[in-house]
C-alpha cells in the first residue's frame, strides 16, 4: 500500500469521526465564524479596511483553534486509548500516520477559514484580490506550524481530561491578547503591552502584512523561535510517552 | 517459522514481566497462551505484535522484527478492549483495517462471516459487548493475515455468545496461524492445537491439552466426608468442598486414597476420574510457586 494512499486513508477516517462530532466541530469551526458575527462584524460592515483587518484575524483565531484541538486535545485523548494501540499493529509507520494528522488539520483549518471568510464576503465590504487570498493560504500555513506544535505539546504534557479546559483557556486568553477578536489598539495597556510578544499576535500581523503593511521581521523571528521552543517539549512529551507505552 | 520467541526477557523497572521465555507458532497451528493474571501474557503478546521491545532475546515474525512494517502485512491483531472511534459506523472500521493490506477480504464477506451485517452501518457506540468483541475479532482476519493475534478474544461474553465467536473464528482460521490468550480453560481446550502455561513471565507447559493432562497425571478424587488436614500442604495437590463433597485434584490420588484409609477417616461414595484442564493448570502454576 502506497504510503501517501494510506496517508489520505488515515485522514478520511479521522474527518469522519470529528466532523460526525459536534463537540470538536462547534468549537473549531462554528466560533471562529460566530464570533466574528458577533464582535466584528457591526465596526466592520462600513469599511473595507477594517473588514480586512477582522477577517485576517479571525482567519488566524481559527487555525489556532484548529491546531489546538486537533493536535492537542485529539493526542491527549487518544494517546492512551486501545484504538491507538490497535492501530500501531497494523502495517502503517508513525510518519504516515501523522502526515494524516496535518491532513486532517489542514482540512479542518481550511474549512473554519473558509466560513469567516464566506461570512465576511457576505455581509462586510471585504476587497482581498484572489492573489492576496494565494498569500493568506500559504502565510497561514507556515505560521500555523508554531501552533500545531504547541497543539503537540498539549497532547503530550496534559492527561486526556485536562487536555480541554487547557486547550480552550489558551485558545480563548491567546486570541484576546493577541488582538484577534479586537484591534490591538483598543487592548486595556497593560494587555497592549505583552500582546507584541504573543505567537496570536505575531500570526496576526504575518496576515496583516498581506493587505499591504510592512512584512513584520519582529512577529516572524518570534514565530520561529516559539515553534523552536515549542518543538523541543513536544519531542520531549513524545518520547516520554513512547518509552512508559511502548519500549 | 511464523512466530518465535527465544529467551525473551522483559521487565518494567523492578518487575519482571517475562523471564526468558521462548516458544514458536508453527504454520496451521492455534495455540493458546494460559497463565493467571499478570502472568506476563499481555506482554507476550504486546512484543509479539511489535508495540514493546524485548529487553533481551529475540523475537522474531515471520523471520524479522515485529517492529518491522513489512513483516506486520501478514499479521492481523484484535484490539484489546473495544474501544473504537465513537462515531464511525462498523463497515467503515472494517474497511479501514483491511485497506492496509494487499489481500484484504471484501469488507462485506467478513461482516458475514462474524455475524455483523446486520450492524454494518451501526455507529460503534451503539454496539453491545458481544457485538463489538465480534467486531475486535474479525479486524484481526481483515488482511487475510498468515497469523492472526487475539488477546482474551472473549473477554466478558456470555457462553452463547463465545461459541458464536469461536465457530466465526474457527472457520476464519483456516489456512492460518492463530495465538491467542484467554482466562477460560475450556476455551483453550476446545479450539488450540497447542496450549503454552506461563506464570510470572516463565513458560510452565507447551503441548497440546491432553498431553498437559496426562504429563501432569492429573486425577479428580472426591468423596463424602472432611478432607485430609496433611493433604493440603503437598505440592500439586488441590483440595476444594462443592456440595458438601470434598474434591481433591492431584497426580497421585492413589497415594491420598491410602491416605485416607490409613488414617481412619470416614468417607463414602468416593469417585476418581481424569481431572479437567482447569485443575490441571491449577496445579501448574501452584506448583511454580
Amino acid at each position: 500500500m502506497s504510503p501517501i494512499r494510506l496517508a489520505f486513508i488515515h485522514a478520511r477516517i479521522a474527518l469522519l469521526d470529528l466532523l460526525r462530532s459536534p463537540s470538536y466541530v462547534v468549537p473549531t469551526v462554528v466560533f471562529p465564524a460566530m464570533f466574528f458575527v458577533l464582535f466584528d462584524v457591526p465596526f466592520a460592515r462600513s469599511h473595507a479596511g477594517v473588514a480586512n483587518f477582522a477577517t485576517l484575524a479571525f482567519i488566524a483565531w481559527a487555525i489556532v483553534g484548529v491546531a489546538v484541538y486537533q493536535f492537542g486535545v485529539g493526542i491527549a485523548q487518544e494517546r492512551g486509548r486501545p484504538w491507538e494501540r490497535y492501530q500501531r499493529t497494523l502495517p502503517v509507520s508513525t510518519g504516515v500516520r501523522f502526515a494524516a494528522r496535518i491532513l486532517c488539520a489542514m482540512a479542518f483549518g481550511l474549512l473554519a477559514a473558509t466560513c469567516v471568510a464566506l461570512v465576511a464576503r457576505a455581509l462586510t465590504p471585504i476587497d482581498l484580490s484572489g492573489v492576496q487570498w494565494l498569500q493568506v493560504l500559504a502565510y497561514a500555513i507556515a505560521a500555523g506550524v508554531p501552533f500545531v506544535l504547541f497543539g503537540i505539546t498539549i497532547g503530550y504534557w496534559f492527561p486526556a481530561r485536562a487536555s480541554v479546559p487547557v486547550a480552550t483557556a489558551f485558545n480563548l486568553l491567546l486570541a484576546y491578547a493577541g488582538g484577534l477578536w479586537m484591534p490591538p489598539s483598543d487592548l486595556p495597556a497593560i494587555v497592549a503591552r505583552i500582546s507584541p510578544f504573543l505567537p496570536t499576535r505575531q500570526f496576526g500581523e504575518v496576515l496583516w502584512s498581506v493587505t499591504g503593511n510592512a512584512v513584520p521581521a519582529g512577529a516572524i523571528v518570534g514565530l520561529v523561535l516559539y515553534a523552536l521552543g515549542f518543538a523541543a517539549l513536544a519531542s520531549i512529551g513524545y518520547r516520554r510517552d513512547e518509552q512508559t507505552r511502548y519500549a | 517459522m511464523i512466530l518465535d520467541f527465544e529467551n525473551v526477557s522483559k521487565s518494567y523497572g523492578s518487575v519482571r514481566a517475562l523471564d526468558g521465555i521462548s516458544f514458536a507458532v508453527d504454520r496451521g497451528e492455534i495455540v493458546a497462551v494460559l497463565g493467571p493474571n499478570g502472568a506476563g501474557k499481555t506482554t507476550a503478546l504486546e512484543i509479539a505484535t511489535g508495540l514493546r521491545r524485548a529487553d533481551a532475546g529475540t523475537a522474531r515474525l515471520f523471520g524479522g522484527s515485529p517492529r518491522d512494517v513489512a513483516m506486520r502485512l501478514r499479521l492481523g491483531v484484535t484490539p484489546q478492549e473495544s474501544g473504537f472511534p465513537d462515531n464511525l459506523r462498523v463497515d467503515e472500521i472494517v474497511a479501514f483495517a483491511g485497506a492496509h493490506y494487499p489481500h484484504a477480504i471484501e469488507t462485506g464477506d467478513l461482516l458475514e462471516d462474524f455475524g455483523l451485517t446486520a450492524l454494518r452501518h451501526r455507529r460503534t457506540a451503539t454496539l453491545s459487548g458481544g457485538q463489538s468483541r465480534r467486531l475486535a475479532v474479525a479486524l484481526a482476519f481483515a488482511g487475510d493475515p498468515e497469523l492472526a493475534v487475539l488477546d482474551e478474544p472473549t473477554t466478558g461474553l456470555d457462553v452463547e455468545s463465545r461459541r458464536r465467536l469461536w465457530d466465526a473464528v474457527r472457520s476464519a482460521a483456516q489456512r492460518r496461524s492463530v495465538l491467542f490468550t484467554t482466562h477460560y480453560l475450556e476455551e483453550a481446550e476446545a479450539n488450540a492445537s497447542r496450549i503454552v502455561v506461563i506464570d510470572r513471565g516463565r513458560k510452565l507447559f507447551d503441548g497440546d491439552a491432553r498431553r498437559m493432562r496426562t504429563r501432569f497425571g492429573m486425577r479428580r478424587l472426591s468423596y463424602v466426608g472432611e478432607p485430609l488436614a496433611s493433604a493440603a500442604d503437598d505440592a500439586g495437590v488441590t483440595v476444594a468442598r462443592a456440595n458438601g463433597r470434598t474434591v481433591v485434584a492431584s497426580s497421585d490420588t492413589d497415594a491420598y486414597v491410602r491416605a485416607l484409609v490409613n488414617g481412619g477417616t470416614p468417607f463414602t461414595d468416593l469417585e476418581i476420574a481424569p481431572a479437567s484442564l482447569e485443575e490441571a493448570f491449577l496445579s501448574l502454576t501452584e506448583v511454580s510457586k
